[in-house]
């Protein structure tokens, strides 16, 4: 199961970017966050799949790809000059910053505890997140509250010509 | 049962499964060509008029023409596909899949009965069973991504209309949706859980939602209809602006799953309805009613909601679209917001 969740997440993610197509793009881009809502599935944390599927899904990628619709023509856009220079700074700014996720991941604690004894896997819901944001998260729910309104309001302010 | 799944060299609980899934989707597939003969019949009642009645079954028998929805079917297996040239290929064949799985994927969290005991062992009336921890995040999640069928065939097409009409409709889908998400959450809130079976049980316990919020029956019932792009939100198609809107360029069975998508949406909407709103299984005045009446129950209130449907489209009349945007942002938005408040304040005075 892992395998298979793991594959759609990395072949999406790699299609999107071989694909120059914008809109395909965006569909391989759907795709890895699927890949990543079996993942959070796997990982006995259905709310979080369920939550990346309503947001990045359902939302984001959404906005997106009305947004590109109402811009862009069907014509593909050939690339104006190959970047070599680039491409390989990319790769190796993969390369780095992989093996630091790599150690930090393996280095963490949740892991040594996943190792250290067979937990009895306890799956998650809504009522633990909603406790454990209210209990122990109470500040930065607030805060990401106002920054979010902000950005609201931002947006309104923007788009209206006359207020 | 045990001897099937001792024939088979599966288990019980893989056998069981697969009889819910067989079940549930022969039901929406076999409900939906009816719908669509309820659908012409009902609305020739509502004009006044008497409906197709010429298929005749065999050449023979009438049956107050209920061949049409057969003759359809028919009709939409041996017409030429034809793919458009300036289409884009891989899409145009992806798109009726991806309006199509969606529809039917919404309906498995709906627990359509009473789960029972048998020999011993606990069987439960739908396809995710209780508990799961998705609840019915689920099929928040599957509407969310039903918006992506529309989009695709409308940007596939490649045609201005069928973008024009694709990108209203999924505008109006993603509008509809935080009205529909609050509603919901209010009564998440009263229940203190969000698992269909514990929405139900307390449904039993003190009373359908309708009574205990209209006003959030109100709203989700009318976001349902804009989310299924049904009458009076079907800005999607439009003859005189946008000829068929999205699925203009499709033919031959893409249409049929286009088609059928849209009435496998409004069969789940309703059931949704049941659900949230109506006590889904449950039995008025009978707490321990008998399983086969549960089912029973849960389908008179599904058929009532999907004939609600029908009855509507053939009420009212259409929107316009700058109408329906007011609709969605400045009253359902507000009033959705109102009951969630509304709600929040009575549970903090322990009502």
């Amino acid at each position: 199961m892992f395998l298979i969740f793991a594959l759609i997440t990395i072949l999406g993610a790699l299609a999107m970017f071989q694909q120059k197509n914008v809109i395909v793009a965006g569909l391989c881009l759907v795709l890895t966050f699927f890949g990543v809502a079996g993942l959070f599935l796997v990982l006995a944390n259905p709310v979080a799949a369920a939550l990346q599927i309503i947001v990045y899904s359902g939302a984001i990628m959404v906005l997106v790809l009305f947004t590109i619709m109402l811009l862009n023509s069907h014509e593909e856009e050939p690339a104006i000059k190959a970047r070599p220079i680039q491409r390989w700074v990319g790769a190796l700014l993969i390369a780095i910053f992989g093996a630091f996720a790599f150690r930090i991941v393996a280095g963490s604690k949740a892991l040594a505890a996943v190792n250290d004894k067979a937990l009895p896997v306890e799956g998650m819901n809504l009522n633990r997140v909603g406790e454990e944001l209210f209990a122990n998260h109470l500040l930065g729910f607030e805060i990401i509250g106002l920054l979010l309104l902000a950005a609201m309001v931002g947006a309104v302010a923007l788009t209206k010509k006359e207020l | 049962m045990e001897t099937l799944a001792h024939l088979t060299g599966m288990s019980v609980v893989t056998i069981w499964t697969l009889l819910k899934v067989l079940l549930v989707f022969g039901f929406i597939m076999a409900v939906a060509p009816p719908y669509t003969w309820v659908e012409r019949r009902g609305s020739a009642m509502m004009q006044d008029r008497i409906g197709p009645n010429r298929a005749l079954l065999f050449g023979k028998w009438q049956i107050l023409g209920l061949g049409h929805a057969l003759a359809d079917g028919i009709k939409f297996f041996f017409k030429e596909d034809i793919v458009p040239p300036h289409a884009t290929k891989r899409l145009f064949w992806l798109a009726p899949l991806l309006a199509f799985v969606p529809a039917l994927m919404g309906f498995a969290i709906i627990p359509f009965g009473r789960s029972f005991v048998y020999q011993g062992s606990m069987y439960h009336l739908s396809l995710l069973d209780p508990g799961n921890g998705m609840g019915m995040l689920y099929p928040l999640a599957i509407g969310a991504v039903a918006v992506y069928g529309i989009l695709v065939a409308a940007w596939s097409s490649n045609n201005k209309w069928s973008i024009l009409g694709g990108m209203r409709s999924s505008a109006q889908m993603v509008s509809y949706e935080i009205g529909l998400s609050l509603a919901v959450i209010a009564v998440f809130m009263k229940v203190g859980g969000y698992d269909p079976a514990d929405i139900i049980k307390d449904q039993m316990a003190v009373g359908w939602f309708v009574w205990r919020q209209p006003l959030g029956f109100l709203v989700f019932f009318t976001c349902m209809f804009a989310e299924s792009n049904r009458l009076p939100f079907d800005f999607a198609e439009g003859e005189a602006e946008i000829v068929a809107g999205f699925h203009t360029e499709f033919g031959s069975m893409k249409f049929g799953l286009l088609g059928l998508a849209e009435y496998a949406h409004m069969i789940t909407a309703s059931g949704l309805i049941t659900t949230l709103y109506f006590g889904g299984w449950s039995v008025p005045f009978m707490p321990d009613a008998p399983v086969l009446l549960t089912i029973l129950a849960f389908m008179v209130k599904l058929l009532f909601f999907m004939w609600v449907f029908v009855w509507v489209r053939w009420t009212l009349p259409r929107f316009r679209y700058d109408q329906l945007m007011f609709l969605g942002w400045k009253v359902m938005l507000p009033l959705s917001m109102a009951n969630l408040i509304f709600n929040a304040w009575l549970m903090s005075r322990g009502g």
